[in-house]
């Protein structure tokens, strides 16, 4: 058992691609909509997906969880977005932001863009910017939807509005290219907003996640979970001879040894992929693999 | 692990190529066929401008060849019984004929000549002109033809009244608005498209507000939108519609909003949709040249 939960492991690590890619496909499953350009309104759009998918891709089959929290935050008819702050809730405890390493389509972007092959520069000096995310996502997301509002209570989804560039790759972007109506009304707000995508695809080249490192609001949420989540990384002292293998391997700049569930840390694997002797490995619901490994063991003697 | 690297990056360039490759060439198709579609306008109609153009000038140079007999007629014209709409040949016949005493026989018989050639020439402009405004006419039929969503129209106000079609038989033009009921800068503009609408009654339009939120009568989101109305001080008409209708289908394909169109009498939507709202004055003053526009050819058919 404690064999298979390592290769389980090693495997999940090593198909992270395919399961990003399927997660894309999943939250953006009416692909014909694209070629319309026209907007999914069916009932699935009231749930929210994991990653950050923007509600206005036109193969979208959800909500994107921090436009809907601004949606309702912004709202005059609610004050507080419970619903969706339950949501981030459940999914952080479960996953926490296991989500950005295999199911969100904007880290999957980012990955993709960065195997472009060219210069990569390390970021473990621009460490102290990791905190810019969570200004934004108390200040974009939270603060400024709730309080500059028009006389009714109404404010703008300021992320999307003005920073989001999933928004533009996701939304702007398809739904200009088949709505004639859309392309024409296409202003400044447009080509500053295409300045951040294009900022954020350049840097992703040179760097490995800037976006999620430094940006995303939905990472600083889970961020926040990925020390009490169910699922974690644990490295088995038993078993490791501190070669530093795996905070080597780590693009997300975390040393695995010391904080494996570093708010940082997307649990995409690279470290158990690295790490030369097996004793790097998720697990669920906090049960320690020595002790889950000798109950197994017991279960087995018994049956013999 | 070398040829991994080179694999994969192979295979991001191709998928990225593969998306911009079918994007622009989406752009590329749709943005050639309007080309194709105004070229092939401006061409025919612009063919029949020359022919015209080149029947102008053949009676212009008639009358510059005989230029010393013709000022002579001109100048015995009289205005009062100029008639823009009879024959031109008839009326410069007639100018000489009641004149002839005071031609030599040589200035009479070019005079008589010219006006034959002109009469011909004349017919031909006609027979151009009649040829343009039909194929203008059958263009028009056409977009008319292009089943309207507000040909059968039928909805109520907030009030429980019903409207049909007749709306739009009223005014010259109808400003539809669709909003609803959350959508900030849709609410931002309320206020600037009651304005309008006062300032449109006199020219014979209307504004009416169309709230995507109180489809089949839905009537929270009625009670809802009736109270973000009456705190924008809005007076003008919004009506609740079937959602199930064609202008119901219609108005659920909008995937932006503030979306504002312009109907005109015959329930046929004129233009393009505008997107945006009119508090922004550049989106105000184009809609407000579109108004005019529509009322104007309205005008025109009477």
């Amino acid at each position: 058992m404690d064999k298979n939960k390592k290769i389980i492991s090693k495997r999940a690590a090593g198909i992270r691609g395919w399961i990003q890619a399927a997660a894309t496909l999943l939250t953006n499953i009416h692909i014909p909509n694209l070629f319309k350009g026209k907007i999914y309104q069916g009932s699935a759009k009231t749930v929210c997906v994991p990653g950050l998918n923007c509600y206005s891709c036109p193969a979208a089959s959800g909500a994107c969880p921090i436009g809907a929290f601004q949606a309702v935050v912004g709202s005059s008819r609610f004050k507080f977005s419970y619903y969706i702050t339950g949501f981030f809730i459940l999914l952080g405890v479960t996953l926490g932001r296991f989500i950005c390493g295999f199911l969100c389509p904007f880290g999957w972007f980012q990955d993709l863009i960065h195997k472009i092959p060219g210069k990569k520069f390390s970021t473990a000096r621009l460490k102290p910017l990791r905190y810019l995310k969570y200004l934004i996502l108390i200040v974009f997301v939270i603060l400024l939807p709730m309080f500059v509002t028009n006389s009714i209570g109404m404010g703008d989804p300021f992320f999307c509005k003005y920073i989001c560039p999933q928004g533009v790759l996701e939304g702007a972007i398809p739904l200009s290219l088949g709505n004639v109506a859309i392309r024409s009304a296409l202003g400044k707000l447009f080509s500053f907003k295409c300045l951040i995508l294009i900022t954020v695809v350049v840097l992703s080249i040179l760097f490995y996640r800037p976006f999620c490192k430094w940006i995303c609001p939905l990472g600083a949420i889970y961020s926040l979970f990925n020390k009490v989540s169910f699922l974690k990384i644990k490295v088995e002292n038993s078993k490791c001879v501190g070669c530093g293998q795996c905070s080597n391997a780590c693009k997300m700049d975390v040393d695995v040894l010391k904080t494996p569930d570093h708010p940082e840390c997307i649990r995409c694997g690279a470290c158990i992929k690295a790490c030369p002797k097996d004793a790097i490995h998720y697990q669920f619901m906090g049960m320690p693999c020595e002790k889950r490994a000798s109950v197994d063991n017991n279960i087995q003697k018994s049956n013999h | 692990m070398k040829t991994k690297r080179t694999v994969i990056s192979i295979f991001t360039l191709c998928t990225a190529l593969l998306f911009t490759a079918c994007s622009g060439k989406g752009t590329s198709n749709t943005e050639a066929s309007r080309d194709t579609q105004t070229e092939a306008g401006t061409e025919v109609s612009g063919s029949s401008n020359t022919t015209l153009d080149d029947l102008y000038q053949q009676e212009n140079q008639l009358f510059a060849d005989h230029e010393d007999a013709w000022n002579k007629a001109f100048g015995m014209m009289n205005k009062s019984t100029a008639d823009p709409s009879g024959n031109y040949a008839d009326y410069l016949a007639a100018t000489v004929e009641s004149n002839k005493d005071s031609f030599t026989d040589d200035e009479l018989k070019t005079l008589t000549d010219d006006i034959e050639t002109i009469r011909k020439i004349e017919e031909q402009i006609a027979a151009i002109e009649k040829d343009n405004t039909a194929s203008d006419n059958a263009s028009q039929k056409d977009n008319s033809d292009d089943t309207s969503p507000f040909r059968n129209f039928s909805g109520q106000d907030y009030d429980g009244n019903s409207v049909d079609e007749s709306l739009f038989s009223g005014n010259a033009v109808t400003v539809v608005n669709f909003w609803f009921t959350g959508c900030k800068p849709c609410v931002a503009e309320l206020s600037k498209l009651n304005e309008l609408n006062d300032t449109i009654k006199s020219m014979g339009g209307e504004v009416i507000g169309i709230n995507t939120e109180t489809f089949d009568g839905n009537e929270d989101a009625i009670k809802e939108a009736a109270a973000i109305l009456e705190s924008q001080g809005v007076a003008y008409r919004n009506l609740s519609i079937d959602s199930a209708s064609d202008a119901g289908k219609y108005a659920s394909d909008i995937m932006a909003f503030p979306t504002t169109i312009l109907v005109d009498r015959n329930g046929n939507i004129v233009g393009d949709p505008m997107l945006g709202g009119i508090d922004n004055q550049d989106n105000y003053d184009t809609l407000m040249k579109q108004i005019q526009s529509v009322i104007d050819a309205d005008g025109a058919n009477k």
